[in-house]
């Protein structure tokens, strides 16, 4: 009896190796090496989105970007601390809006400001806010704060702002 | 220069598409267009069909519309009471296409005029194909769909939100675009026939860009659930989102090879937006080297052998194409977010408040769309 399940348990090791063996290589195989930190959003929270009346605007001052870069710089950083402030008192969770300015195709935009929003959103996760608390959104070149042509005009419009759900 | 190049394009993008691997390679020049005229069609309807084939058969790039003295084939037929009876004869009479189509006059003029391009040329004409683009002539961005010679347009959305990026399915039967309706950017589907809308893609974060399988059964599209914005392939009603690429950088504009095995996309994840090519069931992006510095937007000629995209260069947008055989990459024309027509030698881009098709290998524009506000982002049905 002891003998059986011993070879019983032998078996199930070895048909284990066999099925690891054979297991298909991972989909993603090949591209060892490559960005796979970024964290996952959470659900949307219900009835709430940034252009809801249910998000309060302008609370906090937006983050700004150089040209095609979705890089936080550090003078920016200050901005990122004060919501981090906020949200660490245990009031209200944000959805960070991600813009661009108009120099660039519209769907690459898209693309562009959701990674500055995810952007700050990494920054306001490593001053140790839950990622569960923070959504993203990308408004691409639209909505644009200063609809004029010109280096300031692009300069006020690469940004991300914030908006507080209530 | 440019003139050479241009010449030199003239004789490859006619010589492409006109025959298929196996067959041995001829070189058309320019002056093998196929010459043919169209005598006055009879019937009730036979003015306004008359006019509509000569158009198409005008804007089809591959003939040359002359008087019948110098004709090589005659276009005729009778128009009325909603049926068209279109026949084509060559230099010595015998008959080459003898059909009957039924419907409104345009409908079945554009039906007969692709068939005279089939049967004369061997290539799929544009004439039943349809289009969509973003307008804004209601005050915001919304999506229209139209005739792919601009006629017959109407707005197919009334949101008053950001309504963008159009992607229209084999036969023009479905539409996707990304919409804010909800106040985020999701993916919705629309059937054309009906009207009935369904929002299909509705994750968290930033869903948009899709663009759907030359079968009809997929969509290829820019998601950020997981944390940043990668390319990923769905079922037409959204499930089963299977990531491709896994980069820090953004990842955009997926166009599907005419087999449906390959994507390209934009990616900036080497600094600025580049094109990569990558297998639509994983792998590795390659990418796709064109000399310029800003590429987005790629349209998959449906002969599988060229791109067309957008660069950005001096502050402006120019649209380029690119032989993915290898040669080299060129400007055709100033504007942006170019689609290929399924001649695999039209492109139709926006510019402005126009949009314009473009015959690549003679390089004639049209503009077919304006008036409806700045207009963009069009898509072209195969």
């Amino acid at each position: 009896m002891k003998k059986s399940i011993v070879f019983a348990a032998g078996l199930c090791v070895v048909l284990l190796a066999a099925s690891c063996k054979t297991k298909p290589k991972d989909e993603y195989a090949g591209i060892d090496g490559d960005y796979v930190s970024g964290v996952p959003l959470p659900d949307r929270a219900d009835g709430s989105s940034y252009l809801g009346g249910n998000v309060s605007k302008g609370q906090f001052q937006p983050v700004q970007f150089g040209f095609d870069s979705f890089e936080v710089s550090g003078a920016e950083m200050g901005k990122v601390q004060a919501v981090a402030d906020f949200m660490r008192s245990g009031k209200g969770d944000v959805i960070i809006a991600g813009f661009t300015d108009d120099r660039g195709t519209e769907e690459y935009n898209r693309g562009l400001g959701e990674r500055r929003a995810l952007a700050v959103r990494e920054a306001l996760i490593g001053k140790g806010i839950s990622a569960g608390r923070v959504q993203t959104v990308s408004f691409g070149e639209e909505m644009p704060v200063d609809s004029g042509g010109g280096e300031a005009a692009w300069a006020a419009n690469r940004r991300a702002e914030f908006g507080v759900i209530r | 220069m440019v003139n050479v190049l241009l010449r030199l394009f003239v004789v490859l993008g006619l010589a492409l598409p006109a025959f298929a691997a196996e067959e041995p390679v001829i070189t058309v020049r320019k002056g093998d267009r196929v010459s043919l005229t169209v005598a006055p069609l009879g019937g009730s309807s036979g003015a306004a069909v008359t006019k509509v084939l000569q158009k198409d058969l005008d804007l089809a790039g591959w003939f040359d519309v002359v008087d019948a003295a110098r004709a090589s084939y005659t276009v005729s037929g009778t128009a009325g009471g909603g049926s068209l009876q279109g026949k084509v004869t060559d230099g010595g009479g015998g008959v080459v296409l003898s059909k009957t189509y039924s419907g409104g006059d345009r409908e079945a003029a554009h039906q007969f005029a692709d068939d005279i391009v089939e049967t004369l040329t061997g290539n799929k004409g544009i004439a039943t194909t349809k289009i969509a683009f973003v307008g804004t002539a209601s005050g915001s961005k919304e999506i229209y769909f139209a005739d792919y010679d601009g006629n017959n347009s109407r707005r197919l959305t009334s949101d008053r939100s950001i309504s963008v990026a159009p992607s229209l399915g084999p036969g023009a039967r479905n539409l996707a675009y990304t919409g804010y309706h909800e106040g985020y950017p999701d993916v919705y589907i629309i059937d054309v026939a009906s009207g009935a809308r369904q929002r299909v893609v509705k994750a968290p974060g930033t869903n948009s860009g899709a663009a759907i399988s030359p079968d009809g059964g997929k969509m290829a599209l820019t998601m950020s659930k997981d944390g940043n914005p990668e390319i990923y392939v769905t079922g037409l009603r959204g499930g089963m989102a299977r990531r491709l690429t896994r980069t820090r950088g953004v990842e955009s504009s997926p166009t599907w090879s005419p087999d449906g095995g390959q994507l390209i996309y934009s990616s900036d994840n080497g600094g600025s937006p580049q094109l990569y090519r990558i297998g639509a069931g994983g792998g590795g992006g390659s990418l796709i080297s064109t000399g310029f510095g800003y590429c987005a937007d790629p349209s998959w000629s449906s002969d599988g052998k060229k791109v067309a995209f957008t660069v950005r260069s001096g502050g402006g947008f120019s649209v380029a194409v690119m032989d993915l055989a290898g040669g080299g990459a060129k400007v055709v024309a100033s504007g942006q977010n170019p689609v290929w027509g399924r001649s695999s030698r039209h492109l139709i881009f926006s510019s402005g408040s126009n949009l314009i098709l473009l015959d690549v290998p003679t390089g004639r524009t049209t503009t077919i769309v304006s008036g409806l506000g700045k207009v963009s982002e069009p898509a072209w049905s195969l």
